[in-house]
């Protein structure tokens, strides 16, 4: 069962009550996840999980020491927090501390809906049989992944911060093969609201997607004009986000980091349109009340107008430079400040170019650019005097994604949509870009 | 008490002086395992019978601990300590020939029956529905108690003994003329692992691993460049007895040397290579193209929706050239220090070693026991692993490592065959496709080859190929001094996401004209 919020009051005050130490920061979380895998049309795995943890952190004369155990007993919470204290008291003083928040207002961000928290293996079961069924009378070979989660968390500090929230969220994704697996399509889509998770949808677009990429040719690997499709632009920013960190920026090693030690803050780096930022609030996406160290999270810009508005800074780190922690970000959101434009629109207006529908195994090849390489996969269809011609094998791409954000090559934003499963929504738009750098051929399906 | 136990207290004390963990924390855990102890057994009775009585015709559970133990460091600081005990059990149970499973953190009588009464629940929901029934291959009745092969428990040494350890390495870095940063950890896993199935088994399994490793960055503030070099070597599932090797400090200091290196290292040219792979990079290559390709649920697109399926088919076993002739793959959960290492998998079925490529030729797969009847197999080749208590168990990468040459052939030697090459150290950039064909990977360090000799340090380079082009590629391999046993300690697969530990053995080798190209370059391109 998930904790209610008087439960975890007091387990976050009865693991305060053992604490000696001058400072501590403690945290208790439930959850219970089930899900459904399935493949070669059949079921394959199916279940549920409960869970829960605390943890504890400690100060002793600026010295940390953390602990964490899921059992919520009261011996074995004691037994948590002493240990912490015993590691605090052998660690060397941490010249980063800053004392533990104290009382904070939160303003509740939502995603906690009942319906989600408690769908029943017999509907999850059904909907997934009809997916099956879609996929057998289109000749398509599915699998696939259900899963819905909710959690219940609370922190507290000795400096007397507490503060509790619930989520949930349900996801799916499916893959269609045909059955000589020369054509695959995929799509996924999660929410927090499971009376919004439109499953039939999702099984039908996996399903055209597969159908659409048969008979696929292979193209020359070469730099594209490309329309990314929302969950393709997911794909790539996943691995952009870690790189706002400020320290890292203003010691030297990041892309946003400028000579002398100096950043790139304050300059327009991408096209004009593009606004990255994190908003609590958002109704599509709510992310959480808190951001770091139980600061109270804000809409945070960390891109505005193409310029790069912030960097994230820690508490640490801020107070070092004089200035405020980031207040985020807590989810990612990137939208156009012009008027959107569709996907039809991109394809339409495009003499010659790829559609894409997804990337696949994205790793960083130089921190310098943000560059990445990785494959396209599930969908790339050529485009020829504004028109789908044939779908296309995949490709390896190399490419740095802040030049691939640059003014000049970003020529149409979409309509930003919550994309991704349930372990990493975002909302994102489609993106048209004037290049895009393929460099071999991948003959994978 | 377990004497690893009353080793803690001991060595805890001499080497902290006055300062130890307290004794209470070792009692009070002490007393819940043998408290536990007595009730595994009861629980699993429980458990089995319940599910038999609903209608499972196979039903396992296990009820596993885990204690994990992580420190991180930057230049002279200590950035975190932390430790985390997590404990609980999952029921797994099949029903109609479709798999059911729930987990809880309650190890109690009620909660243990009523896990077993959900999992059997959603194994019916299911079956309603299902296509294609599960089929088990029959695995022997087992009783065991093993341990993992370590000689020093790292849960049994002192925090302040790591932490030492973990600034001096910062410190050797550090003292490299031109080191901007330096971050090191350690992590450390116990698992203690019970498993019972309805066929009777019963088995006990302590595992240790470790991951000690480090990243040293160079900043050249006058031309807005950064370069880094982490540490070559990998996971091991061996005890503190690793971290207490000199070799640590002499390669901090050669990481050092080498991180600054990179920032005036000639960049590459693209084109072909011959390339002499040393065995810190070479395991990557093996895992990502040799370990996956070889999964027998990706081949019957188990893992079509995540990670992908394989260019090998069951029709290919015993026909596909999947190398040279020198080349030979085996898979092997019993090598020593082996991260997948193991007495018995997580259904049961003993560790074993296999071929999977022989002379070159594809023929043999991983196998569960719900995989190995689907290739007409009547046993397991025992590669069923879950990650914690509350996952349910799938089929996971055994050890898979490339064998030396039995002849008496050093790294030298290989370079010495090469006009113009690339030798490359250590585990970079890897990215490969979802049927495990295109790949690119890039290093460490990597050194320009010229007549058979070193002549200078490289930089920006990766090189792009085929699976089976690159393995037929391969005409030198190095022999048994040059042999490694390298691993990587998280190894994603599966949904819901699995993380697993698993190492590959390999000499240095030796593969001809090789696509290479300049990841600066590459990226960069606008036409």
């Amino acid at each position: 069962m998930l904790l209610t919020e008087k439960e975890a009051r007091t387990i976050t005050e009865k693991m305060l009550s053992f604490v000696k130490a001058n400072d501590a920061a403690v945290s208790v979380s439930s959850e219970e996840t089930s899900h459904i895998r399935f493949a070669e049309n059949s079921f394959l795995t199916s279940g549920k999980r409960e869970n829960r943890g605390a943890n504890v952190t400690v100060w002793i004369e600026g010295r940390r020491g953390s602990s964490s155990t899921n059992n919520l007993d009261e011996s074995s919470l004691r037994q948590a927090v002493e240990q912490a204290e015993q590691i605090a008291r052998l660690a060397p003083v941490d010249p980063e501390y800053i004392p533990t928040l104290g009382a904070q207002t939160y303003r509740p961000t939502g995603g906690f809906v009942e319906a989600t928290a408690n769908i029943s293996p017999a509907a999850r079961a059904k909907a997934v049989g009809s997916i099956l069924a879609e996929s057998e009378k289109s000749k398509i070979i599915a699998a696939g992944f259900y899963q819905s989660q909710a959690a219940a968390a609370a922190f507290a500090t000795k400096n007397g911060n507490f503060g509790f929230q619930r989520n949930t969220v349900v996801g799916l994704s499916v893959t269609g093969r045909t059955s000589d697996g020369t054509s695959s399509g995929y799509f996924a889509r999660s929410h927090f609201d499971a009376n919004k998770l439109d499953t039939a949808r999702i099984a039908r677009e996996a399903i055209r997607r597969t159908l659409d990429g048969r008979n696929a040719k292979a193209l020359e690997p070469s730099v594209y004009t490309v329309i990314l499709e929302p969950q393709a632009v997911a794909d790539l920013l996943g691995f952009f986000g870690g790189g706002f960190d400020a320290r890292s920026a203003e010691e030297g090693r990041s892309p946003y980091s400028a000579l002398g030690g100096k950043t790139k803050r304050g300059e327009k780096i991408f096209d004009e349109r593009i606004n990255i930022l994190s908003d609590p609030w958002n109704a599509e996406l709510p992310g959480s009340q808190s951001a770091q160290a139980g600061i109270p999270a804000q809409k945070v810009y960390l891109v505005k107008n193409g310029v790069l508005d912030n960097l994230v800074y820690s508490r640490f780190w801020a107070k070092q430079k004089d200035t405020e922690p980031t207040p985020g970000p807590v989810n990612t959101i990137m939208e156009t400040s012009g008027k959107p434009a569709t996907v039809e629109e991109m394809i339409s207006s495009t003499k010659r170019g790829l559609l894409i529908s997804r990337f696949w195994y994205i790793r960083s090849t130089d921190p310098r650019t943000a560059s990445l390489t990785g494959l396209t996969r599930d969908g790339v269809w050529l485009i020829e005097n504004g028109k789908i011609q044939y779908p296309v094998k995949n490709f390896r791409f190399n490419q740095s994604i802040i030049q691939m954000l640059a003014p000049g090559n970003v020529e149409m934003i979409g309509v930003s949509e919550r994309v991704g499963d349930t372990d990493n929504a975002s909302l994102l738009p489609p993106l048209k870009l004037k290049a895009f750098n393929f460099t071999s051929q991948s003959e994978a399906v | 008490m377990s004497s690893s136990r009353r080793d803690f207290l001991k060595t805890a004390g001499l080497a902290l002086g006055t300062v130890t963990l307290a004794p209470w924390v070792l009692e009070a855990e002490a007393v819940a395992n043998v408290i536990i102890q007595d009730n595994k057994n009861k629980l699993a009775d429980l458990a089995l019978a319940t599910a038999r009585k609903l209608g499972a015709s196979y039903a396992d559970i296990r009820i596993n601990r885990y204690r994990t133990e992580a420190i991180s460091t930057r230049e002279r600081q200590v950035q975190n300590v932390s430790r985390n005990q997590n404990f609980g059990f999952g029921v797994r149970v099949l029903v109609n020939g479709t798999w059911g499973f729930a987990a809880s953190p309650d190890v109690t009588e009620k909660s243990v029956s009523r896990a077993t009464m959900d999992a059997i629940e959603i194994a019916k929901a299911n079956s309603m529905f299902q296509r294609k029934k599960i089929t088990l291959a029959s695995a022997e009745k087992v009783t065991a108690n093993w341990k993992s092969s370590f000689q020093k428990d790292p849960f049994d040494v002192s925090i302040d003994d790591k932490i030492q350890f973990l600034l001096k390495l910062n410190e050797t870095a550090l003292g490299v003329k031109g080191v901007s940063f330096i971050n090191s950890s350690m992590a450390w896993v116990n698992e203690q692992k019970f498993l019972a199935t309805s066929d009777g088994s019963r088995i006990e399994q302590y595992i240790i691993r470790g991951y000690p490793n480090f990243s040293v960055t160079a900043v050249d503030r006058t031309n807005g460049d950064f370069q880094t070099r982490n540490s070559i070597a990998e996971g091991r599932a061996i005890g503190y007895e690793y971290v207490e090797k000199p070799d640590w400090l002499v390669e901090a200091r050669q990481a050092g040397e080498e991180a600054v290196g990179k920032l005036t290292a000639k960049p590459i040219e693209p084109g072909k290579y011959d390339l002499v792979l040393h065995p810190s990079h070479l395991y990557l290559t093996i895992h990502e193209s040799v370990g996956h390709s070889t999964e027998l649920d990706r081949a019957l697109w188990w893992e079509a929706n995540y990670a992908g399926t394989s260019f090998l088919t069951p029709d290919k076993t015993g026909r596909l050239q999947f190398g040279s002739k020198i080349v030979n793959f085996f898979a092997d959960r019993t090598q020593p220090a082996g991260l997948a290492t193991v007495a018995y998998d997580d259904e049961g079925v003993a560790g074993q070693k296999w071929y999977l490529v022989k002379d070159g030729i594809f023929v043999d797969w991983q196998t569960t026991r719900d995989l190995a009847p689907r290739i007409g197999k009547n046993k397991s080749y025992g590669c069923l692993h879950a990650d914690s208590w509350g996952s349910v168990p799938f089929p996971r990468m055994p050890n898979v490592s490339l064998e030396p040459t039995k002849e008496n052939v050093s790294t030298d030697d290989l370079i010495a065959g090469v006009e113009k090459g690339i030798m490359i150290n250590g585990r970079g950039s890897y990215s490969i496709d979802q049927q495990r064909y295109n790949f690119q990977f890039g290093g460490q360090t990597f050194w320009e080859i010229k007549n058979g000799k070193v002549v200078g340090m490289l930089r920006d380079v990766a090189y792009q190929s085929r699976t089976t082009d690159f393995w037929n590629a391969c005409d030198g391999l190095g022999g048994e001094s040059t042999y490694l046993l390298p691993g990587t300690f998280n190894d994603g697969k599966g949904e819901p996401g699995q993380s697993n530990a698993v190492s590959h053995g390999c000499p240095s080798a030796r593969f001809r004209q090789i696509n290479v190209l300049n990841t600066a370059v590459q990226a960069s391109r606008r036409s």
